[in-house]
């Protein structure tokens, strides 16, 4: 048993490949009834139910009037016009539950999480995680947080690791001054979504001076069909302080298609580091349309570090702002496009500051008929001297059926800064594909080994156990894809 | 520099509204605090589109298309996606009339 991000390995062999390509049975694609649910909201979205939300959380009323509001905004915005907008136009609001709440009480301890859920977790391999190597567990099923640890000594150091509805409960002035801060409700038309009707999300407070030196980790499930998840984070790293956040997804198999659009703050106060993971393995109907932002002060660092696999479409660009002088930033993404997925993802980092410095990599795979966009911006205002940027994206296109668009914007307003900017597309080499063939490996094997050496850049930055599980998923992936 | 000509009457912009002119060639935004008057530019910092469409919390001026907000009284922004603060200007009012210095 490897703990959260080994579960992939245990159930590898359970999968059935019917044909090329298709994965005939999801290893996450169980169900568990769903008759034990407390409450589950009627599908679509009125005023009523964001009101229903709020007060069965017994909100204060200015939360109750940011939902209000944001479900104005919500409705009065436009779909995008840009990107895929064939795919979005598939999602039909109307036809999601957008809360459901799958127990009363909040569990504390493993023992009081009631049967079933914990057998979902049992087979997620969470309580593992957690006795192995975690800091704290803050495992997300449907909309509600069911399971919460924080270990003593993170208490003891005055570390806030909570759910955003349990934040908002017990630290209502902290929450009140950052949230919705870096990413208001108007900012676009599924952060207003998200703010409308914002369930669950992990609340992080780290005090000044205070590195919290193992990695916060979440997990993320969406179980109920239809269901859209809006879970809210938000991660504030005070002065001088250095915290690791960690969140991993996994869906069952649904038959229609499922939102997820969830809203994620970082804010790294002075000389403060955050570092988010992400590694994401959506089934493939589900919509990932996702906002993140960080913002950076003086000497503060973030990075991104983003891995985004299945999913029938993810929008999904993690920004920085990098505001305070010498501040500094860093995306790491790597994407992987599958039978009629389309990995539209990307980075933003905006240079408000003199001195500030940023890189981006990303690396994406399409295969099997997949897409993958990057979507990048750069910018440098005005001022930002001494600004420095480096760019690079390499697309691997795995056969004549996939593709992948290549889309970076740089506005550049100050001459006194360094950009670069790369970028490369190739296709699979048939000659590689031949020489590792020759050496006794399998078609699937070779393409495997080719598509895990493309990504190891990205691999090596995760912990072990999500390095093996995604050098497992991938190869997952590839089976079947060249031939 | 105000050429001497008013730009609005002061029972134009009642209190908790904006109201839009043109200054001098710029676009200036009046803003009604609890009765007092401020100015700033009516472009917001982070997509160079105008504000006057914006709702007018308190103090806060809301972008309307992504929600970046902006103390009118000082022009600082307070929440991302803008970052640069608004170009302010100072107001004067004599009897009805609402002068700006441009």
């Amino acid at each position: 048993m490897i703990g959260a991000g080994g579960t992939l390995g245990l159930m590898a062999t359970e999968l059935q490949v019917t044909a090329p390509g298709i994965i005939e049975d999801y290893r996450h694609g169980f169900h568990d009834p769903e008759d034990k649910y407390v409450f589950k909201s009627d599908k679509g979205l009125t005023r009523e139910i964001v009101e229903r939300i709020s007060s069965m959380k017994n909100e204060p009323a200015w939360m109750r009037e940011f939902r209000l509001k944001a479900l104005e905004l919500f409705l009065s915005k436009p779909m995008p016009t840009w990107g895929d907008t064939a795919a979005l136009s598939e999602i039909d609001f109307d036809d999601i539950h957008y809360f459901v709440k799958a127990t009363g009480e909040q569990g504390r301890t493993w023992d009081e999480v009631p049967e079933d859920i914990k057998r979902t977790f049992d087979r997620l391999g969470i309580p593992e995680a957690e006795r192995k190597f975690l800091a704290g567990v803050s495992a997300q099923y449907e909309s509600e947080v069911v399971y919460h640890s924080v270990r003593e000594d993170l208490e003891k150091l005055g570390v806030l690791f909570c759910d955003m509805d349990t934040g908002l409960r017990e630290y209502p002035e902290i929450v009140k001054k950052y949230f919705a801060t870096v990413i208001p409700p108007g900012d676009n038309k599924f952060a207003a979504l998200n703010s409308a009707v914002w369930s669950g999300g992990s609340f992080v407070y780290v005090p000044p001076g205070v590195e919290v030196k193992t990695p916060l980790q979440a997990y993320f499930r969406i179980n109920s069909e239809n269901m859209g998840q809006f879970e809210r984070t938000l991660i504030i790293a005070d002065k001088g302080s250095k915290v690791h956040y960690i969140e991993g997804c996994t869906a069952p198999q649904f038959s229609t298609s499922s939102l997820h659009s969830a809203v994620v703050e970082l804010i790294a106060l002075e000389g403060a580091s955050i570092r988010y993971t992400t590694i994401q393995n959506w089934y493939r109907n589900i919509f990932n349309l996702v906002t993140k932002r960080a913002v950076a002060h003086k000497d503060a660092t973030v990075e991104w570090v983003d891995g985004n696999i299945g999913s029938r479409l993810t929008m999904k660009y993690p920004a920085i702002y990098l505001v305070g002088e010498g501040a500094r930033g860093e995306i790491l993404s790597a994407a992987f496009a599958g039978e009629g997925q389309h990995q539209d993802a990307g980075a933003k980092v905006i240079h408000a500051a003199p001195n500030t410095t940023s890189v981006v990599t990303n690396k994406s795979v399409s295969a099997h008929g997949g897409k993958t966009t990057y979507r990048g911006l750069v910018e440098v205002l005005p001022g930002a001297v001494g600004a420095k940027t480096r760019v690079k994206c390499d697309a691997l296109i795995m056969d004549e059926r996939s593709s992948s668009d290549t889309k970076p914007t740089m506005k550049i307003q100050e001459q006194r800064s360094t950009v670069e900017h790369e970028a490369s597309v190739s296709k699979i080499g048939e000659e590689q594909l031949f020489y590792a063939m020759s050496r006794g490996l399998s078609e699937a094997d070779a393409t495997a080994m080719i598509v895990n050496g493309f990504f190891d850049f990205f691999v090596k930055e995760l912990p072990m156990e999500y390095a093996v599980e995604l050098n497992r998923l991938i190869k997952l992936e590839m089976e079947g894809a060249v031939g | 520099m105000a050429d001497g000509r008013p730009v609005a009457r002061r029972s134009d912009v009642a209190p908790g509204t904006t109201r839009r002119v043109l200054v001098n060639g710029v676009e200036v935004l009046l803003c009604n605090v609890d009765g007092t008057i401020y100015a700033v530019e009516d472009v917001c910092t982070h997509d160079g589109a105008p504000l006057d469409q914006g709702e007018l919390e308190g103090s806060c001026i809301v972008c309307p298309r992504h929600g970046a907000r902006f103390d009118v009284t000082s022009g600082a922004a307070l929440t991302l996606p803008a970052v640069l603060p608004l170009p302010t200007y100072p107001v004067r009012i004599e009897g009805d009339a609402v002068y700006v210095d441009v």
